[in-house]
């Protein structure tokens, strides 16, 4: 202990006391330190904690792209409208790390392993391309003095003066260094442009179509040398019918419509993904896509990403049952356009164009059938053929004229300007000279009651209810004041049909009709015939429907269930919602004015006067409708004769008579441009085939099966 | 002579404890760190091991008083300049000794061993060298004059000058502010004059302050002394990392994010959603935030405090200055890597390579650490309580 005692200077009082001091002041350095970070911490964690927190949910976690498979569209009896179709596809996922010099090593790597098409290559790509290979010689195409020149420009900032520097580096390459591209070169360019295509942490497919197998095979085993790289399977959107109301998608390349970026964008969808574009498909968007994958990405120290790790499995869409029922569609169309073709051959047919067919179920709005045909030359053989404009059911509108009396007998009845069995006298009526006359009694005087005014279709018992709607007195020869208020008064009560308002269908697009603006009392009378206003189709369907419902407006609806995607594809997938009938209104009518109103509508079908008198003669089945003709002029877009007058068709009914399960409107606009002479039964006619088919088509499985729909096999 | 002789008394059982505490929340913050699954090690039992390696260290270091440690300061001093000198001249190629890793040669590939950090023990041997000189230099000049002050600094100078150069060499900037800040705390306790350390603190403050002032706005300057735009990139990535979100600004965004979403009572044990590379190591502090909020990061805070107190108190109690300047040193080591790594996790300060002391994954990190605690608990186990009383009685 001697020796240590020796060595170990021990501390004097004063130099204890100093160095205590000192140790105090580090002490209190140390302590300050220390709640400076604790500080920091609650900042942080406490006052900011919300803001982290919220951040985090908006970074961590990605929605890629997987292929999971859009939902699949069937017809009511489990038909496939809408498949998908399986195909390989080699993926690329690019990381914000990425650069591009490693992009250029994978894509040659990729190059020996498939065939690439290099069609889509461009100029300025290969220009860039060749830039990327050259440096050296790129840097040399705008000398150092060049550039200093271009740099003394104070006006520009030095991000113009280097875009200048590459937009003449671009020009300066000839053609001739451009041709020293190789065929390898190339393709290594048309795979590298894929992959630059993409964006960060969203799979980009480099190729999908023509994958073979043996390419497949070749980049699968390389995947850990491939980093980035993936096979998947990609989806092909095969429409297995041609009518345009499925809509159709986006393709992966066109990806989501530049008019909706933000819309999508602010949904998680990414760039290049695959979107509905029109009717179905983007009607039930939501239901259709799949969702996504969530992944979180796993990176290391540089941000690179080493792992992903799936936080949400991706779910395919949900596959969707329409209401239609592809045979009858079927059919009805082939009724449609033979109709039409056959029309068209006929005389002063100049404006005819097109035909509509709806056939609903009045009890839910479901459709049943949307037929709309357009005939238009096929330029290459001079032949008139049929195109689908099934989309014009409800998207275009027409004068539609008698039918629409159902709806002003039912509006008199409401506002008090007609009674249940009121005798009106047909007689022409004559304002300020010019006669207005119902079409079957021209000069006579004919006492009506209102069952025989529809059966009939009396124009003048119609003007009379216009009359009293507009509170007009008439006197023969002279002017007719009204009320203009009548118009509002009318167009309100024909909105409770549907008519002049949107009919609630689940499509996007819908179109309601042309309202008038003038108000003289002459367009009145002409409203109240169905003259003024304009319809579309499936407005007309809808009204007729909501008669035969006795009294309930239903939405029409082209959506019967939502399924799970088939668990084996034998089977449709379970049910997860039948689509709700949609109630929009009730009339206003009593129960007895609607059964008045249907007796007319009987009348017309089975009245020894009636205007479609002996139309279902001999059928299995009742009904009862109205017909309507128009007088309407065609824009026909000719200078010399813009405007020519033509008759429009129209046609609405219901059946069978005492329960009806179907509703329907037909619509053949245009049909003549003679006035005088014109095959006046077209509409009728349709509606006849119609029945007959659906009523068919109705035994038949009646007699296949026990009555219902086999709705769960799906049939290719 | 009446020297305690029963070896439980003389014995730091408060400073063990602390140690235990650190010990149980490494365990658990590893524990929960690696289920990121940056690596498939299971890191905690690892940790575990190194922990009972640096048990044995300790007793080690312990079983030696501190007057040989005195004594053979200036071995300790050369052997760690000779490795930071070995290092340097190591063939640093892929598969050889001192391979380069992150684009930094810090690591030596010992066969057997393992993989170590040289400048890790290279701390502890620079405080022994430090505190040598400091308490010799006092010994000798018992009349402290400005000039005998002036003649310290200027050895402290030199002393520090050689190992801090081979370690900017690494590059290691958070090991060469370690260096920095145990000169710093043995300088002030070693009694040189107010009048002289005011002005040179003054001007150390204003140097830092002065050169990352012109990394932000007088670029130019800086290029002719030698600096290259990367590190003005680092000032960058930790000023705003928003706009620099590439590699340190990255991951110092994701520490933030982390320890802000842990807000006041964290996620909870294995809760934690945000990922960061090396969160067993350098940012092991933000799984602390994440997973135990405001409450936990406080609580490790304190404990680290109370480690601090605890040193102080030891080295106020000591009796030869050699042993108060080891302890200076100590503490100083342990408060900079504390105040850096959680700094550096919370915007405080920019990112650099150090860990956590004793929480952090790393046996070259705890190896050190424990070299250093090590000291701390030989001189608490060879005080001669005799020599207290007499120096109260002088």
């Amino acid at each position: 202990m001697k020796r240590n005692q020796k060595k170990t200077e021990p501390l004097k009082a004063g130099q204890r006391q100093h160095i205590a001091f000192r140790m105090n002041f580090l002490f209190v350095a140390i302590f300050v330190l220390f709640s400076l970070l604790i500080f920091r911490l609650g900042y942080m964690q406490i006052v900011k904690g919300e803001d982290y927190a919220r951040s985090l949910e908006r970074t961590e976690e990605i929605a890629v792209n997987t292929s999971t498979p859009r939902g699949r569209i069937f017809d009511r009896s489990g038909k496939v409208l809408i498949d998908n179709e399986a195909k390989n596809a080699i993926t690329y996922t690019k990381t914000s790390s990425t650069t591009t010099k490693e992009m250029l090593a994978l894509a040659r790597k990729i190059a020996q392993l498939i065939e690439q098409d290099t069609q889509r290559v461009t100029m300025g790509d290969k220009r860039d391309f060749w830039i990327l290979l050259n440096p050296v010689k790129a840097a040399e195409k705008v000398p150092k003095k060049e550039q200093a020149e271009l740099s003394k420009d104070d006006n520009k900032s030095q991000k113009d003066i280097q875009r200048e520097i590459n937009q003449l580096t671009r020009d300066r390459i000839t053609d001739e260094e451009l041709a020293t591209l190789s065929a390898e070169d190339i393709e290594v360019l048309a795979i590298y442009r894929e992959m630059m295509a993409g964006y960060a942490y969203s799979p980009q497919i480099i190729k999908s179509d023509g994958v073979t197998d043996q390419e497949l095979a070749v980049v699968s085993e390389r995947l850990d040398q491939l980093p980035g790289v993936n096979t998947t399977t990609d989806w092909d959107r095969v429409k297995k019918s041609d009518s345009a109301i499925l809509g159709s998608t986006t393709s992966p390349v066109e990806g989501i419509p530049r008019s909706h970026v933000n819309y999508f964008l602010a949904r998680d969808y990414s760039r290049n993904d695959r979107v509905g574009r029109s009717y179905l498909e983007s009607y039930y968007e939501d239901l259709l896509k799949g969702q996504k994958t969530i992944v979180k990405n796993i990176k290391d120290r540089t941000g690179k990403v080493v792992e992903t790790k799936t936080v949400k499995e991706g779910k395919p869409g949900k596959d969707l049952v329409l209401t239609t029922d592809t045979d009858l569609q079927k059919a009805l169309e082939d009724v449609v356009s033979n109709k039409l073709l056959r029309l068209k051959q006929g005389p002063n047919t100049s404006a005819l164009e097109s035909a509509f067919l709806v056939m609903l179920d009045p009890n839910n709005g479901e459709i049943l059938s949307l037929v709309g045909k357009k005939v238009v030359k096929d330029e290459s053989t001079g032949r008139w053929t049929i195109q689908d404009y099934t989309y014009g059911t409800f998207t275009s509108a027409y004068e539609v004229g008698s039918t629409v009396k159902l709806a002003t007998m039912l509006t008199g009845y409401n506002e008090g300007a007609a009674r249940i069995g009121e005798v009106k006298i047909d007689q022409p009526i004559n304002i300020g000279g010019r006669y207005k006359r119902s079409l079957f009694n021209p000069n006579g005087r004919v006492a009506l009651n209102d069952i025989a005014a529809i059966g009939r279709s009396s124009n003048v018992y119609m003007f009379r209810i216009a009359m009293g709607l507009g509170k007009a007195t008439y006197r023969p020869g002279q002017g007719l004041p009204i009320d203009k208020k009548a118009f509002d008064t009318f167009r309100e009560n024909f909105a409770a049909f549907g008519l002049g308002v949107k009919t609630g269908i689940d499509l996007p697009g819908e179109y309601t009709g042309v309202t008038g603006t003038e108000t003289v009392p002459g367009k009145l009378l002409d409203f109240s015939i169905g003259q003024f206003d304009t319809y579309t189709p499936l407005q007309m369907a809808q009204y007729v429907a909501t008669i035969a419902a006795d009294g309930n407006r239903i939405a029409p609806k082209i959506l019967k269930e939502i399924r799970e995607p088939s668990p084996d594809g034998e089977i449709l997938g379970e049910l997860i919602e039948e689509t709700p009938v949609k109630v929009l209104n009730h009339l206003k009518n009593s129960q007895a004015e609607i059964d008045q109103v249907k007796k007319g509508m009987h009348y017309v079908y089975y009245g020894a006067n009636g205007t479609a008198s002996g139309l279902l003669a001999g059928a299995p089945y009742t009904g009862a409708g109205k017909t309507g003709t128009a007088e309407s002029f065609y824009y026909t877009g000719n200078k010399s004769n813009p405007v020519i007058p033509t008759i429009n068709l129209s046609h609405v009914g219901y059946a069978p008579a005492d329960k009806p399960e179907v509703a329907y409107s037909v619509i053949v606009p245009y049909i003549s441009t003679n006035t005088k002479r014109y095959p006046s039964a077209t509409a009728s006619e349709i509606a006849k085939e119609a029945l007959d088919v659906y009523f068919e088509q109705k035994r038949q499985r009646n007699a296949k099966a026990d009555g219902a729909y086999p709705d769960v096999r799906i049939q290719k | 002579m009446k020297q305690t002789n029963r070896l439980g008394e003389r014995f730091d059982w408060t400073l063990a404890f602390i140690i235990l505490l650190f010990a149980i929340v490494s365990f658990f913050v590893i524990g929960s760190a690696q289920t990121s699954e940056q690596y498939t090690q299971n890191f905690v039992l690892k940790q575990v091991r190194w922990y009972i390696l640096g048990s044995f260290i300790v007793a080690m270091v312990m079983y030696f008083e501190p007057d040989q440690y005195k004594k053979f300061a200036w071995y300790f001093y050369g052997f760690g300049i000779f490795l930071l000198v070995f290092l340097m001249l190591a063939p640093g190629g892929p598969g050889q000794i001192a391979e380069m890793r992150y684009s930094a040669k810090r690591w030596l590939h010992l066969p057997v061993i393992g993989t170590i950090q040289p400048a890790e023990f290279i701390k502890t041997f620079f405080i022994i060298g430090l505190a040598k000189l400091v308490s010799t230099h006092n010994e000798r000049s018992l009349n402290r004059t400005f000039t005998t002050d002036l003649l310290l600094l200027g050895k402290i100078a030199l002393m520090l000058v050689v190992p801090l150069c081979l370690i900017m060499k690494q590059p290691d900037l958070g090991t060469s502010l370690v260096f920095i800040s145990i000169t710093a705390a043995i300088v002030i306790v070693s009694g040189i004059s107010w009048k002289i350390l005011v002005p040179v603190f003054t001007f150390g403050a204003a140097a830092a302050g002065g050169i990352l002032w012109m990394s932000l706005f007088a670029q130019d300057m800086l290029d002719k002394f030698g600096f290259s735009p990367y590190q003005f990139k680092r000032v960058y990535s930790w000023l705003d990392p928003y706009s620099y979100p590439t590699d340190e600004g990255y991951n110092l965004i994701n520490a933030m994010t982390a320890i802000g979403s842990g807000q006041l009572t964290g996620k909870g044990f294995l809760e934690r959603v945000v990922y960061i590379p090396e969160n067993h190591t350098d940012f092991i502090f933000s799984v602390i935030g994440e997973e135990y909020g405001f409450i936990g990061a406080c609580l490790v805070i304190t404990l680290y405090f109370i480690l601090i107190y605890h040193l102080t108190k030891v080295a106020l109690s000591l009796h030869d200055t050699f042993s108060v300047y080891v302890c200076t040193g100590v503490i100083a080591m342990i408060t900079f890597h504390v105040f850096e790594n959680i700094g550096m996790n919370i915007q405080l300060l920019p990112i650099t390579g150090i860990p956590l002391p004793f929480i952090s994954y790393g046996g070259s990190s705890l190896f050190s650490n424990m070299l250093a605690i090590g000291l701390i608990f030989s001189m608490k186990f060879h005080q001669r309580t005799y020599l207290f009383d007499a120096d109260d009685n002088d």
